[in-house]
């Protein structure tokens, strides 16, 4: 009876420290986008510095790279060298969109003065495109094929070699 | 050439940003769960609606917390969303699967029962029934009459046997 007892006992400990050493080393926010594999919800939202509103549909026929971000992000500030060098490398091959995250247009106008862009950012009111996305922290990147549709999702800040891999896989 | 008045400059902007305004739209939740299946509703129904569906979605940026209780400007958009949903009579369903759309089960504090996840309500069912099996086995054991010794061949127990019973 011991003998048994100090199986099944030792089969559980076994199976839950398993499942904590697999969840420990999991970050609990970086959660799996089910959109991804599905046409990425669209939306027309104002330009920042004019009042001019961006449709994502009118980007159909090329790849687009679609990044949620903040000013109040510290990560995003070193992720936004990295994502203007490369729209600007990878020119009309490849759209670039910002779309800012809880935010103050102010203070995004100023951030860009001092930084530089290359592509469109756009303002997200009361959040509601980053709610459709699944959005829930800055920075995360969103990649979608010509045809519009995601084909992955990236938390966190993008290097060069992941981004252009990303890029690479939304060109297929 | 004569420029416009400055009201009919102002006008003109005022009117350009009425048009960019007009032209923007968020994703609409129609076009991932279609249109609404219930009643609008509004006033402390809608409060008390709204708040019994926040205290089932889970904020993104926080550590456990419904959208309910957490302070997050993210969990303040989600409860707006919530009640814009409600207000414009789509049903509790609806809210949670758009909801769920976007962000996985994650989302849900109240997991559904399928897959994986309905282990979470079975395997509590499952551990109270082997723990009772396995209770009632051990009170037979315990109620059965203990076996009959067999006769020791030791000496000394047979000594301390004979001094018992006498």
């Amino acid at each position: 009876m011991n003998r048994t007892v100090l199986l099944v006992g030792a089969i559980i400990a076994a199976a839950l420290v398993g499942v904590l050493y697999f969840a420990l080393g999991k970050d609990p926010q970086a959660i799996d986008s089910p959109l991804v594999g599905r046409i990425a919800p669209d939306f027309a939202l104002k330009a920042v510095g004019s009042n001019e509103s961006i449709d994502l549909s009118r980007y159909r026929g090329k790849p687009v790279v679609l990044n949620f971000w903040a000013t109040w992000c510290r990560p995003c500030w070193d992720e936004h060298p990295v994502l203007t060098q490369n729209a600007q490398a990878m020119g009309d091959r490849v759209q670039f969109v910002g779309v800012v995250f809880q935010d103050d247009e102010k203070k995004i106008t100023d951030f860009l003065r001092e930084r530089g862009w290359t592509y469109p950012t756009l303002v997200d009111d009361r959040g509601k495109t980053a709610i459709a996305y699944g959005v829930g922290g800055v920075p995360e990147t969103f990649f979608l094929d010509k045809h519009g549709t995601i084909v992955a999702k990236y938390t966190g800040p993008l290097s060069t070699e992941l981004l252009q891999g990303y890029v690479q896989k939304a060109m297929r | 050439m004569k420029w416009p008045s400055r009201r009919w400059q102002i006008t003109g902007v005022v009117l350009f940003a009425l048009v960019a305004v007009a032209q923007m739209k968020a994703p609409d939740a129609e076009q991932f769960v279609g249109p609404p299946r219930g009643t609008p509703i509004a006033g402390d129904a809608l409060d008390q609606r709204a708040h019994e569906i926040a205290v089932l979605l889970r904020c993104p940026v926080c550590q456990g917390l419904s959208i309910a209780d957490s302070p997050s400007e993210m969990a303040t958009n989600m409860k707006g969303q919530v009640r814009e949903l409600l207000s414009r009579g789509f049903t509790e369903q609806q809210i949670l699967s758009y909801f769920e759309r976007s962000y996985g089960q994650f989302v849900l504090l109240k997991p559904k029962f399928s897959g994986v996840n309905s282990l979470v309500w079975t395997l509590p069912v499952f551990a109270l029934l082997v723990g009772a099996i396995l209770v009632v086995i051990k009170i037979r054991k315990l109620e059965q009459p203990p076996a009959q010794t067999a006769a020791s061949d030791d000496d000394y127990v047979a000594r301390v046997r004979d001094l018992v019973n006498k």
